[in-house]
């Protein structure tokens, strides 16, 4: 059923990433990102496996559910350590056939790029995790804040955004309701080829429409009814504020970016 | 014997199953709706009502227990499942927001369409369905989306009616109107009762409208039958359904009301008419002591 389908992948929670300011988190997500790949050797990528975990672990999210958003890469992670196994050559040949040719670089390589992949979407996993799509997009309002000097109307970007979240759930339940009103008269949705398929849709697909047009118009009406106005002058409800764990959490990502760059000089690269 | 229209055993159905969020929605219900009956089931929001009547025409598929409709197991096989959604109706709350054709008419000739009946067959089910649903002949070449609110209403009903199902089950369809047009629509329901002599489940939580058109009553609490019995009997329980968040009708606990003070008029009185016409009785009837 397609009310079953979860979109956004917030995991309700008390820890101490979840009190954390949304703004700190976006932004250390994206230094960790970043140092991801600037990561030479196996020891200071190392590092930032240790970091991740240690993170994981004061998220309260369980291991399961950070398992299973690397599932829909795993394929991506199989093709690119297969491509790099195959095409990067140097150091101890293991195995030759023809023009393939297995070394103990491609080996490493391999290796090297699939745990990266795997932390890159960790990472970003957490991230989503453990902060509520609405208070995301606040971080990302303020983030972005200075391009208002572009004339860029940040803001109606943000609100934008909030409002298509906040209805995802609502559409799915609506479309689950239109789906068995047109099943109740008989109406085939799950059988038949492509064209009867996309056919009959049709019943769904317009009652679907009509009923987003009338909610935005209700939900305008209702925003200027309390006095909406955009974003100018706008205060809000839920002040974020930074506090010492946000500061300790920063000075936890510098010295471990520190660290990369450490590890990597002492030890060997590998790409 | 007949077999009856409808038979529900031992139904049970989960949402979120296997989770944590794991509720029973429907908890062990059985019913019996005999041939030609009228049912209301009734019960505080949240009681499980719509889920039970989407197992009817197998749009839901119970996690325990059989649905079955004129004596076969709607599960059985496709062809059965396919049955079941002509043999029961099924208009869900708020069935306006279902209607999508260019015109009415062709919104009324969907079901009978997805039917694969002849075209002298549906137009013939259009007409009438239009007529016992108080969808006016003009209204048939509008738009959909240019009829009013009640129209909607009564085009999207016609839309299942036309189907000519045996057993028609409406959940809350005088939802959101105003009381008059709630009378006007139990009304039109009763009618079309009355001239195709079909089965009707009526599902509301607005014990005035049910009383003015069921045989039968269930009462739905948390997920569970909680009384089953005619309308008076089950009426006459006033405590009892309180308890459950349910009120008999205003008119009624007055007329219950009065009893208590000693006053002897009858207790199954439903609309404020029988319940002048009670007093009068009673007034005249002492006189005449
Ligand atoms: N699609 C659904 N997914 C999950 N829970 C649901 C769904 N539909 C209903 N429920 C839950 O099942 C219970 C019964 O709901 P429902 O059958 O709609 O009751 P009623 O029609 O009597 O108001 C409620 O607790 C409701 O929250
Ligand atoms: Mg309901």
């Amino acid at each position: 059923m397609i009310s079953e389908i979860t979109i956004g992948q917030y995991y309700t929670g008390d820890s101490l990433l979840h009190r954390m300011d949304p703004r700190m988190k976006f932004d250390l997500t994206f230094l960790l990102v970043v140092f991801v790949f600037a990561c030479k050797s196996f020891f200071s990528l190392a590092l930032v496996a240790m970091f991740t975990l240690v993170a994981i672990l004061f998220s309260s999210v369980p291991l399961k559910m950070i398992l299973r958003s690397i599932k829909p890469i795993v394929i991506i992670i199989l093709f690119t350590a297969v491509l790099n196994i195959i095409y990067t050559t140097g150091g101890e040949t293991y195995f030759k056939w023809r023009s393939i040719e297995i070394t103990e670089k491609g080996i490493n390589t391999a290796i090297f790029m699939a745990v990266r992949i795997i932390l890159l979407v960790v990472i970003s996993s957490l991230l989503t995790y453990t902060t509520t799509p609405t208070s995301l997009t606040d971080a990302i309002e303020r983030l972005l804040s200075p391009l208002s000097v572009f004339h860029i109307k940040v803001h109606t970007l943000a609100m934008m955004m909030t409002l298509a979240l906040r209805f995802i759930p609502t559409l799915i339940e609506e479309i689950d309701r239109i789906m068995n009103a047109q099943k109740a008269r008989g109406a085939e949705l799950e059988t038949g080829g492509l064209i009867a398929r996309s056919k009959a849709l049709v019943p769904v697909f317009i009652p679907l429409m009509v009923s987003s047009f009338r909610r935005a118009y209700e939900l305008a009406f209702a925003m200027t009814c309390r006095c909406y106005t955009g974003g100018e002058g706008r205060t809000r409800m839920k002040q974020m504020k930074l506090r010492a764990r946000d500061f300790l959490a920063l000075f936890t990502v510098i010295a471990v970016i520190a660290g990369i760059f450490v590890l990597n000089h002492f030890f060997e690269a590998v790409i | 014997m007949m077999a009856p229209a409808l038979e529900i055993k031992n139904l049970t159905h989960y949402y979120y199953k296997g989770t944590k969020n794991q509720i029973a929605a429907v908890e062990n219900v059985s019913l019996t709706v005999e041939k030609g009956e009228t049912l209301g089931i009734i019960g505080h929001t949240g009681s499980g009502k719509s889920t039970l009547i989407s197992h009817f025409n197998g749009l839901l598929k119970p996690d325990e227990g059989e649905v079955i409709v004129d004596g076969k197991n709607i599960f059985e096989n496709k062809e059965t499942l396919r049955q079941s959604r002509f043999k029961v109706g099924l208009c869900f709350q708020y069935p306006e927001y279902q209607l999508f054709e260019e015109t009415v008419y062709k919104d009324i000739a969907f079901g009978p369409k997805n039917m694969k009946l002849p075209s002298e067959e549906i137009d013939r089910r259009v007409q009438n369905a239009a007529k016992l649903a108080g969808v006016k002949q003009e209204l048939l070449n509008k738009s959909p989306f240019d009829l009013s609110g009640g129209e909607k209403r009564r085009a999207a009903i016609a839309g299942v009616m036309s189907m000519e199902p045996e057993v028609l089950v409406l959940d809350e369809p005088a939802a959101g109107l105003d009381p008059a047009g709630r009378l006007d629509l139990i009304k039109m329901i009763r009618h079309y009762r009355d001239v195709t002599g079909c089965t009707v489940i009526i599902v509301s939580h607005s014990m005035e409208d049910i009383a003015r058109i069921a045989d039968r009553v269930c009462v739905l609490a948390n997920a569970k039958v909680a009384m089953h019995g005619t309308v008076k009997e089950v009426y006459s329980k006033g405590d009892e359904l309180r308890s459950m968040g349910l009120n008999v009708p205003e008119i009624t606990r007055i007329m219950l009301m009065l009893r208590e003070k000693g006053i002897d008029v009858p207790a199954d009185i439903y609309s404020p008419d029988d319940a002048v016409s009670a007093v009068r009785n009673y007034i005249e009837g002492r006189r005449g002591v």
